[in-house]
C-alpha cells in the first residue's frame, strides 16, 4: 500500500517479522520499540504477537482482556479488526498504533502447540490476506511481527509473509553458529531481506569492538547490518516495566531505535 | 463463418493447449529426472513444504502462496520466467497435489486449496 511521502513521492508499506534463532535475543524488545518508534515517527501501525509458545505482549502492553486474541482470527473465528487493540493514546505524536495479542492461557498454548500442517497452511493464508485488508484497506504503513525463535511453524509462516526480516542475535557462540545456518538455510531460501541487529554488545564504542562485529558481519553473516545495540543495565532493570523508545526519549537505545527505523523505512538496509 | 466450425476451431485450439501443457511437464519430467515427483499423501503446501522444494518449484509456489490465485501468465510476470515455463511448473505443483487448476474460459487457473483440505 503506497503511502505519501513530504515530497510527495509514493512509498510501500511493509511487514516486518522479527526473528532470531535462539530465544532471550532481545526480539520482543526490538519489536515492541521498533513499532512504537514507527509511530512516534506518525505512522499507522500495528504490532502482532505470533510467538503463541510464550505470549507477551499482554503483559508488555498490559492489555488483559481484548475482544479477540490473534489465535480467535488464525482459527477463523474472527475478523482481524475484531483482534486489533488501539493503543494510540499511549504514543506521543500523531501516529496510530494497534496490537494484536496472542492468548497467554496454558489451554491456547497447548492447543496453538498441536496445531496441523493443514492449519498451519491455512494460518499461512490468513497472515498473507493481512497485506490486503490492513495494509491496502485499512491504510496501515507498518505490520511488526514479534516471532518465536528458531524454526517453528508461526515464525517461518511469519517469515514467510515479511517483506523484511530483522534478526536479532547476540554474540552467543551457538547463537552465532545457528543465525548464520538460518540465514543461508531459511532466509536465502525464500529470498527474504534482511538486516541484522546485534544486541547485548558489551564495550560497543571501543574501536576493537567496533572492528570484531563488522568482521563478524561481513565474514560470518554477509547480510546488511541494521544497528548495533549495547548491553544497557537500565532496560534489564526496567524489567519489562517501560518501553524505552515511549519512556525514555532521550535514551541512548531510543536513539538506536530511532535510526533502525528511518533505515527501515528509507529503503537504506543494503 | 457460422457458429459450428467455429466451436469447432475452439476445441482444437484446447486440446492443443492441453496438449501444450502435457508436453511441457514432460519435459521438465526429463530435465529433473523426476525427482521432484514424490508427493507425499495428501501433503498440504505449508512453509515446511516449501522449504524442502527445489528452488524453481519453491519460487512458482511461494508466487501462488502470495497472489491466492493466478493464471501462468500473471506468474511469470512476478517471477520474471517466461509463461511457458510457469506453466509447466505450475502444472507440476498440480501433479504433486500441492495446487489445484480450474479452468474459466480460456483462462487456466492456479491456487492453493486451502479450505478444502482437512
Amino acid at each position: 500500500m503506497p503511502t505519501e511521502t513530504v515530497k510527495g513521492e509514493r512509498k510501500m508499506s511493509k511487514i516486518i517479522a522479527v526473528h532470531s534463532y535462539k530465544g532471550g535475543t532481545g526480539k520482543t524488545l526490538l519489536a515492541v520499540n521498533l513499532a512504537v518508534t514507527f509511530a512516534k515517527h506518525g505512522k499507522k501501525v500495528c504490532l502482532f504477537d505470533l510467538d503463541f509458545r510464550a505470549p507477551s505482549l499482554f503483559s508488555i502492553l498490559k492489555v488483559e482482556n481484548p475482544g479477540c486474541w490473534l489465535n480467535d482470527y488464525l482459527n477463523g473465528n474472527c475478523a482481524i479488526d475484531k483482534v486489533l487493540v488501539d493503543l494510540s493514546s499511549r504514543i506521543e505524536g500523531n501516529g496510530k498504533f494497534f496490537a494484536a495479542i496472542a492468548n497467554p492461557s496454558t489451554e491456547a498454548i497447548r492447543e496453538m502447540s498441536a496445531k496441523d500442517r493443514k492449519w498451519e497452511m491455512r494460518a499461512l493464508g490468513k497472515l498473507l490476506s493481512l497485506r490486503s485488508t490492513l495494509l491496502n484497506d485499512k491504510e496501515f504503513d507498518y505490520l511488526v511481527f514479534d516471532t518465536s525463535p528458531g524454526l517453528q511453524y508461526s515464525s517461518i509462516n511469519a517469515i514467510v509473509t515479511a517483506d523484511f526480516v530483522v534478526v536479532a542475535t547476540t554474540g552467543d557462540r551457538s547463537d552465532v553458529d545457528g543465525t548464520r545456518r538460518m540465514l543461508r538455510e531459511l532466509y536465502k531460501l525464500f529470498e527474504k531481506k534482511t538486516g541484522l541487529v546485534i544486541n547485548k554488545v558489551l564495550d560497543p564504542t571501543s574501536k576493537s569492538k567496533k572492528d570484531e562485529m563488522d568482521a563478524r558481519v561481513k565474514n560470518i553473516y554477509q547480510v546488511p547490518m541494521l544497528g548495533l545495540v549495547p548491553c544497557f543495565c537500565e532496560i534489564l532493570r526496567a524489567e519489562g516495566n517501560l518501553i524505552f523508545t515511549q519512556d525514555k526519549p532521550n535514551h541512548p537505545f531510543t536513539n538506536i531505535l530511532d535510526e533502525m527505523a528511518r533505515k527501515i523505512d528509507r529503503d537504506e538496509v543494503n | 463463418m457460422s457458429k459450428k466450425p467455429l466451436h469447432v476451431l475452439e476445441k482444437i485450439r484446447e486440446n492443443l493447449e492441453r496438449l501444450n501443457q502435457k508436453m511441457e511437464v514432460m519435459i521438465e519430467l526429463q530435465k529433473h529426472g523426476r525427482q521432484d515427483f514424490q508427493p507425499l499423501a495428501d501433503a498440504p503446501l505449508d512453509v515446511m513444504t516449501l522449504l524442502s522444494m527445489p528452488d524453481h518449484l519453491r519460487k512458482t509456489a511461494m508466487t501462488i502462496c502470495r497472489c491466492g490465485r493466478a493464471t501462468a501468465e500473471e506468474v511469470s510476470q512476478q517471477t520474471n520466467r517466461a509463461r511457458a515455463v510457469e506453466s509447466a511448473y505450475l502444472n507440476q505443483l498440480v501433479i504433486m497435489g500441492y495446487l489445484k487448476k480450474e479452468r474459466k474460459g480460456r483462462k487456466a487457473y492456479f491456487y492453493a486449496d486451502r479450505d478444502s483440505q482437512g
